[in-house]
C-alpha cells in the first residue's frame, strides 16, 4: 500500500482488475473490472473492422470487374494459392507463438517471453516478406494498382493488411527491447496482452481476406491465357527459390 | 488517520525526470503558454477544443454571410461562381468538422469527467493528441482559405472600384470547391486540382482526432465511474457521450476509407470513384464507379448526423431537468432512444441517395428505415415535454436555448420525415428545401444546444456569471434570425430555387424571399457578437460564480466554480441517479420511483433489470471507494505530468501531411521519391510516440511525497 501512487493514466500505469483474487493494491480499480487498456484496445478493434470492412465491401464490389471489361491479369492468371497458403499458414501459427510469449510473462518467465515475442516477430516479417515477394512478382506479371479494377482493390486491401502485420511486428520487437531493459514484469503483463490482441486480430482478418480474396473462385473468362493453376503455382514455387540468398 | 494534503497537481518536482527514455524534459510550469501547450487536464482541453470551435464557427459564419450577400439579389456579381463553390464548401466543411464537432467534444471533455466523478479522463496523453491532431487537421483544410483571403478581399474591393486585381499567394488556388461531401467524380483528378488533396487530407487528420478521442471517452465512461455510478444512474449527457463516441469509433471508418482510396485515385493512378482515367492523353474504360464513393461517403454520412445531435440531446436532457425542478421523465427510455436512434442512423444513409436510380427495393427499405427513426426522436421530444409538465419552469438563458431546441427541432425533424417519402424527396432534391431542413436540425437542434450547454456550464468552468439580460436578447436574436433565415428556405426550395447555384435570374422572383434569408443572416451575426460582448462583460465585471448556480442534480454541481484542477477531493460514492438532488433534498420526491423503475416484474418473476444486485453493488462501490480513499490519504491527490510527447505527434503529422501537399520535386528523397519534408515529419511523429510511450505517466513519487509539500 504504501507505493501505491493514484495513476490515472492507465496507458503505462498498472491498469486495474478489482476481482483480482490476490486483490492487489496497485491496480486501481476500474469500474468494469476491465484494464482500461485492454478495453481501448477492443474499441480500437471494433472500429477496424469497420475499416476493413469498407475496403473488403470495396473489392466485392468491384470483384470480376476487370473480367466484365477484360482488362487483365485477372486473378485467375496470377494467383498462387499454395504459396499464399503457406504465407498464411505461417501467419496463423504466429497466434500461436504469441500465445506462448503472453503465457510465458503471466508466470514470469522473461526468457520464454523473449523467445516467442521474437518468434512471432519472425513469422510476421516472413509473412510480410512473402506478401512483398508476391507484390513484385505480381508487378513483373503486368497487374500494378493501375492496370485494372482487380490490381487497384487487391492491392489497397492487401496491402492495408500487410501495413497492420508491419506495425505489429515493430511493436513485438518493440516489446523485446523493453523486456530487455527489464521494462516488462509480471504483473504488468498487459502490455504483451494488448498487443497480443491486436495480433490475433490482424490474424484473424486474414483468414477472412485469404477466404475472400483467393480461395473462392473466379469466373475465368474466355481471353487471357489461363494457364493451368498447378503448373503456374510450380513455377512462382520455383522463381521464389531462385529469389532467395542461400 | 493521516490528514490528507493535496499538493498543487502539476507539480511534483520529486521525481527524476530524466529517468526512463524520455529525451524532452518534462514541462514544469504551470501558467503560461507553455503549461497550454503542454496540459493533459480534461478541462483545459475542454476549453482549447471550446475556443477553436468558437473561432471556426465564426469563420464558417462569415463564410456564410458571404454567400448570402451574394444572394441577396438576382444576378449579383459580388463574388463569382468558382468562390461560391468555394465558400460554400468551406461553409459546410468547416461548421461540420471544425465547429459543431469540436463543440460538442468541448463538451465531452470539460464535463464527463467531473459528471462521472473522475479525476481525468482515462488516457489523458491521447485526450492532448486529439486536440492537436484536431489542430493540425484544421490547419491543413484552412491553409488555402487563408492563402486566398487577400485575393478574395481585393476582388470584392476590386468590384467596388471596378478593377479586378490578379494576384495569388502560394496554396491560393487550392480552395477546395466541390462541396462538404465531396462527390466523385468531381473530386477526381480529371476535373480537380490539388485543393481536393487539401480537403482530403485535412478531413482525414481530423478523422484520425475524432477517433483516437472516441476511443478515450468509450473507455473513459465504461471505466472511471465513481464507485456505485452504474451505467443506469449515469448523468443522461455522459450517456449521449458515450453512444456518440460509439458512433464515431463506428462511422468514421468508412469515410477514412473512402478518403484513402480518393488519395490513391488522385497521387497513384487508380480509379475507385472514376469509371474513366486519363492515360497518355486518352480515355479508357477502368470499370470504376463514382456512385461507391457516395455510399462510403454517407455510411458515414448519416450516423455523423447523429453525432452532431446527440449531444445536443444530452445537453438539453440534462439542462431542462434542472430548470424544471423534475428528474428527467423517463431516463431509461431516454437512453434506449438514444440507443436506439444511433442504431438506426447506420441503416438510412441511401435516403442521401434517393435520386441516383438505386431501384424501388432499395428505395423502399431505405424509406421504412428512415421512417423509423421518427419513432425513438418523438419518444424524446414527449419525454422532455413531459419534464417540463408540472415542473416550476424557470426560463433562464440556458432554459430558453433548450426549450428553442426542442421547438426549432420538430421542425427539422418534420421536414426529415418528408424526405423519407422517396417521390417527396425526388421534387426536393437539391433544392433550398432540403437546405432548410438541415439548418434546422443543425442550427435549431445542435447550435441552440450548443449555447444552451454554453450559458449552463459557463459558471462552472470559468467562475463567472453571464449576464441573463443579455443572454435572453441573445436568444431571442438568434431565434429571430435562425427563423427569418432558414423558414423562407422552405418556400424557395419548392418554388424551385436550386442549392449550390452562384446566382438566380431577376425575373424568377425568387429575390424577396432572398433578401429575408439574407437579413436573417445578419441577425443571427449581430445575436454572435451579443454573445461576445456578454462573456467580455463578465469577464470584467467579474461577478463569481457560486459552485452550484442552477441547483444541479449531477455531481459537477458539488465542486467549486471554476473546478479545482483535481476535480474532487475525494472520489464521491453514487447511490441514486440525480445524485446531487438526493444528497441536497434526501431521497424523497426527487428519487420517487427510480431504482424501482430498473426492476421490471411481471406475476411477480423478475424480467429485467440493469443493475447489479444491490448487495454486491454496494460492495463494490465499497470496495473500490475503500481502494481510492486509502491512496488518498497515504499520498494525497497524484495526477499525472504534463507531457510535449501528443503535440510533438501532433506536430509531425501535420509535417507529413503538408509535405504531400506540397510534393515539391525537387524536396524528394531521390531513390524512394518520398517527399522529403514527410519523411521529416514521419521521423517527428514516431519519435514523439515512442517518447510518449516510454514517458512514465506520472513521475515516481518519493515516499515523504505530498505529505504538506504543496506547490
Amino acid at each position: 500500500m504504501a507505493t501505491t501512487v493514484v495513476e490515472l493514466q492507465t496507458a503505462h500505469g498498472s491498469g486495474g482488475d478489482i476481482g483480482h483474487a490476490d486483490g492487489h493494491a496497485e491496480h486501481p480499480p476500474s469500474s468494469t473490472g476491465m484494464d482500461s487498456r485492454k478495453l481501448i484496445m477492443w474499441a480500437f478493434l471494433a472500429s477496424d473492422t469497420m475499416f476493413f470492412g469498407s475496403l473488403i465491401g470495396t473489392y466485392i464490389i468491384y470483384r470480376g470487374r476487370a473480367e466484365a471489361l477484360g482488362v487483365g491479369p485477372f486473378p485467375f492468371d496470377i494467383f498462387d494459392i499454395p504459396y499464399t497458403s503457406v504465407s498464411a499458414f505461417v501467419l496463423l501459427m504466429s497466434s500461436l507463438t504469441m500465445v506462448l510469449a503472453l503465457g510465458a510473462i503471466q508466470r514470469g518467465n522473461q526468457r520464454g517471453l523473449r523467445v516467442w515475442l521474437l518468434a512471432t516477430a519472425l513469422l510476421g516479417a516472413i509473412f510480410v516478406g512473402g506478401q512483398y515477394f508476391e507484390f513484385t512478382l505480381f508487378a513483373s506479371e503486368g497487374l500494378t494498382l493501375t492496370s485494372n479494377m482487380f490490381g487497384a482493390s487487391f492491392y489497397v486491401l492487401t496491402g492495408f493488411h500487410g501495413a497492420h502485420v508491419t506495425i505489429g511486428v515493430i511493436w513485438l520487437l518493440t516489446l523485446v527491447w523493453m523486456s530487455l531493459r527489464g521494462g516488462i514484469s509480471q504483473e504488468n503483463s498487459m502490455v504483451v496482452e494488448v498487443a497480443g490482441l491486436y495480433w490475433h486480430f490482424v490474424d484473424i482478418v486474414w483468414i477472412v481476406i485469404f477466404t475472400l480474396v483467393y480461395l473462392i473462385p473466379y469466373e475465368e473468362v474466355a481471353t487471357g491465357e489461363g494457364a493451368p493453376a498447378v503448373e503456374h503455382s510450380m513455377n512462382l514455387l520455383a522463381r521464389l527459390g531462385a529469389a532467395l540468398p542461400f | 488517520m493521516a490528514s490528507v494534503v493535496y499538493p498543487a497537481p502539476h507539480a511534483q518536482p520529486h521525481g527524476d525526470t530524466s529517468r526512463g527514455t524520455a529525451t524532452v524534459a518534462r514541462p514544469k510550469s504551470q501558467t503560461g503558454l507553455r503549461s497550454w501547450l503542454t496540459t493533459i487536464d480534461h478541462k483545459r482541453i475542454g476549453i482549447m477544443y471550446g475556443v477553436s470551435a468558437f473561432l471556426f464557427f465564426m469563420l464558417g459564419g462569415f463564410e456564410a454571410l458571404l454567400i448570402r450577400v451574394q444572394l441577396a439579389r438576382p444576378e449579383n456579381t459580388f463574388v463569382d461562381a468558382q468562390r461560391y463553390n468555394e465558400l460554400f464548401t468551406m461553409h459546410g466543411t468547416t461548421m461540420v468538422f471544425l465547429a459543431l464537432m469540436p463543440m460538442a467534444s468541448a463538451f465531452f471533455n470539460y464535463v464527463v469527467p467531473l459528471q462521472i466523478g473522475a479525476r481525468d479522463v482515462a488516457f489523458p496523453r491521447l485526450n492532448a493528441f486529439s486536440l492537436w491532431t484536431f489542430v493540425a487537421g484544421a490547419i491543413i483544410l484552412n491553409l488555402p482559405v487563408l492563402a486566398s483571403l487577400p485575393s478574395t478581399l481585393a476582388y470584392i474591393l476590386g468590384q467596388l472600384f471596378g478593377w479586378v486585381p490578379q494576384f495569388t499567394l502560394p496554396f491560393g488556388n487550392f480552395v477546395p470547391d466541390q462541396g462538404w461531401y465531396g462527390y466523385a467524380p468531381l473530386t477526381t483528378p480529371l476535373f480537380s486540382g490539388k485543393e481536393i488533396d487539401f480537403w482530403a487530407f485535412g478531413i482525414q487528420v481530423l478523422g484520425i482526432a475524432s477517433l483516437a478521442a472516441s476511443f478515450n471517452f468509450i473507455v473513459t465512461i465504461f471505466n472511471m465511474r465513481a464507485p456505485g455510478m452504474t451505467m443506469m444512474r449515469m448523468p443522461i449527457f455522459t450517456w449521449s457521450t458515450l453512444i456518440t463516441s460509439i458512433l464515431i469509433a463506428m462511422a468514421f471508418p468508412a469515410v477514412t476509407i473512402a478518403l484513402v482510396l480518393l488519395s490513391f485515385d488522385r497521387l497513384a493512378g487508380t480509379s475507385f470513384f472514376s469509371p474513366y482515367n486519363l492515360v497518355d492523353g486518352q480515355l479508357i474504360a477502368t470499370g470504376g464507379d463514382p456512385l461507391l464513393w457516395q455510399h462510403l461517403f454517407w455510411i458515414f454520412g448519416h450516423p455523423e448526423v447523429y453525432i452532431l445531435i446527440l449531444p445536443a440531446f444530452g445537453i438539453v436532457s440534462e439542462v431542462i431537468p434542472v430548470f424544471a425542478r423534475k428528474p428527467l421523465f423517463g431516463y431509461a427510455v431516454m437512453v434506449y432512444a438514444i440507443a436506439a436512434i444511433a442504431f438506426l442512423g447506420f441503416g438510412v444513409w441511401v435516403h442521401h441517395m434517393f435520386v441516383t436510380g438505386l431501384g424501388p427495393t432499395p428505395d423502399a427499405v431505405f424509406s421504412a428505415s428512415t421512417m423509423l427513426i421518427a419513432i425513438p426522436t418523438g419518444v424524446k421530444i414527449l419525454n422532455w415535454t413531459a419534464t417540463m409538465w408540472g415542473g416550476s419552469l424557470r426560463f433562464s438563458t440556458p432554459m430558453l436555448f433548450a426549450v428553442g431546441l426542442v421547438s426549432q427541432f420538430v421542425i427539422g425533424g418534420l421536414s426529415g420525415v418528408m424526405h423519407a417519402v422517396v417521390p417527396v424527396d425526388s421534387q426536393q432534391n437539391d433544392t433550398y428545401f432540403v437546405v432548410a431542413h438541415f439548418h434546422y436540425v443543425l442550427f435549431g437542434g445542435t447550435v441552440f444546444a450548443i449555447f444552451a450547454g454554453l450559458y449552463y456550464w459557463w459558471p462552472k468552468i470559468f467562475g463567472k456569471v453571464l449576464s441573463e439580460r443579455l443572454g435572453k436578447l441573445h436568444f431571442w436574436l438568434t431565434f429571430a434570425g435562425f427563423n427569418l433565415t432558414f423558414f423562407p428556405m422552405h418556400f424557395l426550395g419548392l418554388a424551385g430555387m436550386p442549392r449550390r447555384y452562384w446566382s438566380y435570374g431577376a425575373e424568377s422572383g425568387l429575390w424577396f424571399w432572398n433578401i429575408i434569408v439574407s437579413a436573417g443572416a445578419l441577425l443571427i451575426a449581430a445575436s454572435v457578437w451579443v454573445f461576445l460582448y456578454n462573456v467580455l462583460e463578465s469577464h470584467k465585471r467579474d461577478r463569481k460564480a457560486p459552485a452550484d448556480p442552477w441547483d444541479g442534480a449531477t455531481l459537477e454541481w458539488a465542486i467549486p466554480s471554476p473546478p479545482p484542477v483535481y476535480n474532487f477531493r475525494e472520489i464521491p460514492i453514487v447511490t441514486h441517479r440525480d445524485q446531487l438532488w438526493v444528497e441536497k433534498y434526501g431521497p424523497g420526491d426527487h428519487a420517487h420511483g427510480q431504482e424501482d423503475e430498473l426492476d421490471v416484474t411481471i406475476a411477480g418473476a423478475k424480467v429485467g433489470g440493469m443493475t447489479v444486485p444491490d448487495e454486491q453493488a454496494g460492495e463494490q462501490a465499497a470496495q473500490r471507494a475503500e481502494t481510492l480513499h486509502a491512496e488518498d490519504d497515504a499520498h494525497g491527490i497524484h495526477l499525472p505530468n504534463p507531457s510535449w510527447y501528443p503535440l510533438i505527434s501532433s506536430v509531425g503529422l501535420l509535417v507529413l501531411v503538408l509535405g504531400i501537399l506540397i510534393d515539391n520535386p525537387h524536396l524528394q528523397v531521390l531513390f524512394l521519391g518520398i517527399p522529403l519534408i514527410s519523411l521529416v515529419g514521419a521521423v517527428v511523429m514516431i519519435l514523439g510516440f515512442y517518447g510518449w510511450a516510454f514517458e512514465p505517466a506520472s513521475d515516481p513519487v518519493h515516499s515523504d511525497a505530498g505529505m504538506g509539500s504543496a506547490h
